[in-house]
This record gives structure tokens, C-alpha cells and sequence, in this order.
């Protein structure tokens, strides 16, 4: 079976698909490059900065600090003057929590500030979307206005778009056509109000037809 | 008249330096009024240079990263009113910072049932290490909110402290018993521990008991225990640590003087225990270089070893020749001649290694060489209201007495004192002016 409709040239009017094919590659690698830089400098500045030797430092001082407090509140012993094994284990418990704790929070912030990003990302490329398509569908609705004024008989009536709107060739080709048969039937017009003489009259007009090809014949 | 001016000023002077804390006058001299007001206006500065600009919550401690604790914010909300009030800082500064911490308190900091988690991260309000929803930490939060908040009546603090409080499910924090659980930990419920006997657990009792919303019934107030020991000839109603400052925690707010718990005077109590206090550290003078009779106040405080329940008999008494100057200090509404004494000792002697920026650093140790480099949240708070009660003749007890629950509190568990009071109950008075005496006779060294 042969598919007569089968595209065989994808890249017929290569400045225009070009144009989109960048316009939509570019949108897409911002949004990459934005989530990727905000993930990898997020987790990587935020786990850099959580571990780095002073906070380590800070956080072991803290989770001891508050593993005497608990005791301190809690026991009813006399405190320890050295580090019991069991003060120990509750201390690197509590500051492994901690890190956990840490980590969790720098993924959370990561993923708020990526969230903010891309819905920011997201609005700009939904507005860029409707700036692009209007530059599609802003010719194809004066297409379709023109061609329903060519259907109920005016010739008169010309395309004109909008300096950055798609499809400017195709509204010149149009142009050009209408301006052709507005000419030529004008002419006719022309022939039919001037000439006076029936025989002649029929022979222009048919000299004149005979250079339109229509579905009649011919 | 010049004579009639002459005799005006010094009347003027014997009023502005003398304090009616404990009922007797105390002779104070103006060199003296003027280090406890710089001692007091320097610990302030603790709360405002460890608060957060966006949270007004304040460090746990001035080590760094510290996080924020609720008991720390609750003295600094106290302490910036204080500070408003004799005119440190600003009206408007004092009240714009209490109202965004109480806003931050009550739109964005963690809690169960309204119960605050311990340590909150300082600039969002998270609930970090894991800590446990605190009912003593909410109590003293809520207490500090309370207190500040009448010094600004007729705006809008009053009904932000109270949404707190009442927002305060006290009942629940009783787990079904008769008494008042520590905590409570979303991994793991409720934890272990009640405050089951005397402490700082009084103004937990307090608030929870006048609360107008969630209160617990006034048994609760039957529920805990009044353990009596004596030390040196001293009954005393005593802590299980036998910390000072858990003689002192309750009292910075609520006026003791006037009330009787079926028999008890916890005012004079807290005087005997800070007296035993002096007594028991002194009876080690020989073993510990820093004790004295001029350098004494066994609290729990870091040390050398961190931080640790010091303390005195009657209790646990564990002590290891460290010191901390805010137990001394916060001491003086109950023995203002000793307290003094210590406060220009450790001012006079220690203040290059011991005074900084933020007052008195926490502790020392002499034996092991020691000297704490850090403030803590908590016990600087202590210290501002305990000399602000002092200093103004008791203005934190007046407003804080003056609040609908406290009086509740008092009401439901008939701590009135009689008209005629039990000959067992002594009236609190003040060390007379004249020398440093030992209170109650020559201490009996141990």
C-alpha cells in the first residue's frame, strides 16, 4: 500500500522550523541548567557548609552539650566525671540524628528553592508559548477573514501582518494573487462597460476567459 | 531653704537606695546600685545580641551554632520589657521585637498542643535535635511572655502572650496521672520523667493550674512531693540536685513572700536553701580554691567537664570546686548581703577572665584553671530579673503577681497566707546592712 500523503521533506521551510527549534531547545536547556544548578549548588554549597570542619566542630560541642543537659534534668545519679561509654553512644546518636536532620533540611531547602525557580521558569516560558503561537495564529486568522471576503466577492481586500508574524511570504503570494484577478476582473468589467459592439464584446471577454484555468474545462 | 532641699535630696537618696525586697530595708550604697544596674543592663544585652532579627528567638547559648531555646526566649522577652522600662533601649524597639517574637512564637514555631519543642532552629521556628515538646521550657516561655506583656498594656501584647497561653494544653501533658510529664517526643510519646517533686516545677504548677482554658484540676498541686531534709540546723524543702537555681526559677516571677503552702514559706525556704548553699560550698574552701566566704554558688552550670548539676545539700550536693557567679547573683532577694558580697568579689577579682560584654560568663573553676568563655541564655535571664526584683523593689513580682491565673492558682490551692501565720512559717526579711554575718549564726564547717 503506498502512502501518498507520506512526508518525505521534513525541513520545508527550514528559517521558520529553525526558528522554533531553537526558541524550544533553548527554553528546555534553561530549565535543565536552572534544576541542575540549583540541585548540585544547593546540595553540594548547603552538605559543604553543614559538614564543613566548624560546624562539625559546633554540632559535636552542641550534641554533647545538650546530652548533659538531658542528664543534668533527668538523672538522679551523680554525674559522671568522664565520658561513660553509654554518654557516648547517646551523643553520637544524637549528633548522627542531627546530621540526618541537617540533611533533610538542605534537601527540603534545595527542592523549595528549585520549586520557586521553575514555577518562575514555568510562567515565563507559558507566556513566551502564547507570544510564539500568536505569531502563528495571528496570520492564519487574517488568512481565513481574507479568504471569507474573497468568498462573498471582494477582491479589494489585501493581507497585511504584523512586522515579527510567521507566514509574511505566503501573505505576499496572496497579495500577489489577488491583485492579479482583482486586475484582470476589473478588466472584464472594463471590456463589458466600453465595448459596444455584441460580436466583439463576446470575443474579448472570451479571449480574456480562455487565460483562466477553472474546474469547467479546459 | 537650701537646708529644706539638702533634707529633700537625702530622703530622695535613702529611698533610691534601699530595697524593700524582703520586707525590711536594705541598705545599698550608690556605688553598689550602680554595678548591679550595669551587671543587669549588660545581661540584657545577651537577649539582644543573640536574638534573631526575624524570629526574636534567642540562643540557647553564645556558643556558636547554638540553637534557640524557648526557656532563653521567654527570659529575653522578659528582659527586653525590663530594659524598655528603665530605659536602656526603646519603647518602640522593645515592643516591636516582642511582638515579632511572639508572632513568630505563635504563626510559625513548633509545638504540640502548644507545648514548644526545646530548641527551635533560630530563624524558622523548626523544631531541631530532635528535641522534646518541653513542659517546664513552655512554662518559663510562657511566664516571660506573660511578663512582658504587662509592661505594655493597652496594646496588643497582652492578647498575643495570652493566645500562647492559652493555647497550652496543660492537662495533656499529664498523660492520665496526677502529675506533670517533662515532655513529650513525636517519635516516642511521653517521656519517662513527672515532676514529681520540689524544683522549678512551682511555676509550671502555677500556670498550668490557672490556666483558663486547659487547666489541670488544683490535686494536681497535691501531687508532688515536699521532700524535707535539714542541713546545719535548716529544714529545708529541697530539690532532688539541690541546684540553686531551682530556688530561684520559680521565685523570679511569683512573689513567695505573701504565700503558704500548708505551712511552707517557699520564700524562706529558698533563703535557707541559699544560705545551706553558701554553708555546704564553704565547708570545701580547704579542697577548692574558688570557694569562699565571698565566692560561692554551687547551680548547675558548665565546668570543666561541661555542663553539670552542681549542687548542695540538702540533696545530691555534687560539686567539683566550680562556681557559678548567676546562682550568687540571683540570690540577692533572698541574702542581698551575700549575694553582694560574691558579686563584687567575682567583679573585682575575676573581671578580666569572668565579665565580658553580656555580664558575668557562666562558671569557674580555680582548681582545674578554668574559665568558662561562654553566656548562657537561661542563666543570664535569671540574673536580669532576679536584680530587676531586687533593684526596683520587686516591680517583676508585681506585675506578674497581678495576672488573672497566677491568681487563680493561688485561690484553687489556698496558698493565701492566714492573717495569722503559722509559727513555723518566718516572716521573709533581709539580712540586716551592717557586715557580712553568716546567716543564722557561724555555719558549722563539715
Amino acid at each position: 500500500m503506498i502512502h501518498k500523503e507520506r512526508r518525505r521533506h521534513f525541513l520545508v521551510n527550514r528559517p521558520l522550523q529553525f526558528r522554533y527549534m531553537f526558541t524550544i531547545t533553548f527554553a528546555i536547556l534553561v530549565i535543565t541548567t536552572v534544576s541542575l544548578t540549583s540541585l548540585y549548588f544547593g546540595i553540594w554549597g548547603g552538605i559543604l557548609d553543614a559538614f564543613s570542619d566548624e560546624r562539625t566542630r559546633n554540632d559535636l560541642l552542641t550534641a554533647s552539650r545538650l546530652q548533659q543537659y538531658e542528664e543534668a534534668r533527668h538523672s538522679k545519679n551523680e554525674p559522671s566525671e568522664s565520658l561513660s561509654p553509654l554518654s557516648f553512644v547517646r551523643q553520637a546518636e544524637r549528633l548522627s540524628e542531627r546530621q540526618r536532620e541537617v540533611f533533610k533540611e538542605i534537601l527540603d531547602q534545595t527542592n523549595r528553592g528549585l520549586a520557586g525557580k521553575l514555577l518562575l521558569l514555568f510562567l515565563l516560558i507559558a507566556w513566551g508559548t502564547i507570544y510564539l503561537s500568536h505569531k502563528i495564529a495571528g496570520p492564519l486568522y487574517h488568512f481565513q477573514k481574507i479568504f471569507d471576503q474573497v468568498a462573498r466577492g471582494d477582491l479589494g481586500v489585501r493581507c497585511h501582518l504584523r512586522k515579527f508574524d510567521e507566514a509574511k511570504s505566503v501573505a505576499s503570494s496572496l497579495n500577489q494573487a489577488l491583485e492579479v484577478l482583482d486586475q484582470k476582473l476589473s478588466l472584464l468589467q472594463n471590456i463589458t462597460e466600453n465595448e459596444k459592439n455584441p460580436d466583439r464584446l463576446v470575443a474579448r471577454l472570451k479571449e480574456e476567459l480562455s487565460k483562466f484555468k477553472t474546474s469547467a474545462g479546459h | 531653704m537650701p537646708a529644706t532641699r539638702a533634707f529633700s535630696l537625702a530622703v530622695l537618696f535613702f529611698f533610691l537606695s534601699t530595697s524593700l525586697v524582703g520586707g525590711t530595708p536594705f541598705s545599698l550604697s550608690e556605688e553598689d546600685r550602680q554595678l548591679l544596674e550595669k551587671i543587669e543592663k549588660d545581661s540584657i544585652q545577651y537577649f539582644i545580641r543573640y536574638a534573631d532579627r526575624g524570629t526574636g528567638l534567642v540562643n540557647d547559648s553564645s556558643q556558636p551554632g547554638s540553637p534557640a531555646s524557648i526557656a532563653a526566649t521567654g527570659f529575653g522577652l522578659a528582659s527586653l520589657a525590663i530594659a524598655q522600662s528603665r530605659g536602656w533601649i526603646s519603647y518602640r524597639k522593645a515592643y516591636d521585637q516582642i511582638r515579632r517574637t511572639l508572632l513568630a512564637l505563635r504563626n510559625d514555631a513548633d509545638h504540640e498542643r502548644g507545648f514548644f519543642y526545646h530548641f527551635l532552629d533560630l530563624k524558622t521556628g523548626r523544631r531541631v535535635w530532635r528535641s522534646e515538646a518541653s513542659s517546664i521550657d513552655t512554662a518559663l516561655l510562657v511566664a516571660g511572655a506573660l511578663l512582658a506583656a504587662q509592661y505594655f498594656r493597652g496594646t496588643d501584647l497582652p492578647r498575643l502572650a495570652q493566645e500562647l497561653y492559652d493555647r497550652v494544653d496543660w492537662q495533656w501533658m499529664m498523660n492520665g496521672t496526677p502529675l506533670v510529664c517533662h515532655g513529650w517526643k513525636p517519635e516516642s510519646g511521653f517521656l519517662p520523667y513527672y515532676w514529681d517533686s520540689y524544683s522549678e516545677l512551682i511555676i509550671l504548677q502555677a500556670l498550668a493550674i490557672g490556666s483558663s482554658t486547659h487547666p489541670v484540676p488544683p490535686d494536681a498541686w497535691e501531687a508532688w512531693n515536699r521532700l524535707e531534709d535539714e542541713y546545719n540546723g535548716k529544714r529545708i524543702v529541697f530539690c532532688f540536685s539541690g541546684s540553686l537555681f531551682t530556688y530561684q526559677f520559680s521565685h523570679a516571677f511569683i512573689d513567695f513572700r505573701e504565700l503558704d503552702d500548708r505551712g511552707i514559706n517557699y520564700f524562706e525556704n529558698s533563703k535557707k536553701a541559699t544560705e545551706a548553699n553558701w554553708e555546704y560550698s564553704l565547708s570545701f574552701k580547704d579542697q577548692h580554691k574558688a570557694y569562699s566566704e565571698a565566692s560561692w554558688g554551687l547551680s548547675a552550670s558548665l565546668g570543666p567537664g561541661g555542663y553539670k548539676a552542681y549542687g548542695a545539700k540538702p540533696g545530691l550536693g555534687f560539686h567539683d570546686g566550680t562556681v557559678a557567679p548567676y546562682a550568687s547573683i540571683s540570690s540577692l532577694v533572698f541574702t542581698p548581703e551575700l549575694s553582694l558580697q560574691a558579686i563584687k568579689f567575682f567583679y573585682e577579682t575575676y573581671k578580666d577572665s569572668l565579665y565580658g560584654p553580656h555580664g558575668f560568663k557562666d562558671a569557674f573553676n580555680l582548681d582545674k584553671k578554668w574559665w568558662a568563655r561562654e553566656y548562657l541564655g537561661i542563666d543570664q535571664g535569671i540574673t536580669v530579673l532576679m536584680l530587676e526584683n531586687f533593684l526596683s523593689g520587686g516591680a517583676v513580682w508585681e506585675k506578674f503577681m497581678k495576672l488573672p491565673g497566677i491568681q487563680k492558682w493561688i485561690e484553687l490551692c489556698k496558698l493565701r497566707a492566714p492573717k495569722t501565720r503559722p509559727e513555723t512559717t518566718v516572716q521573709p526579711e533581709l539580712i540586716p546592712s551592717e557586715g557580712i554575718a553568716a546567716p543564722n549564726g557561724s555555719p558549722s564547717l563539715q
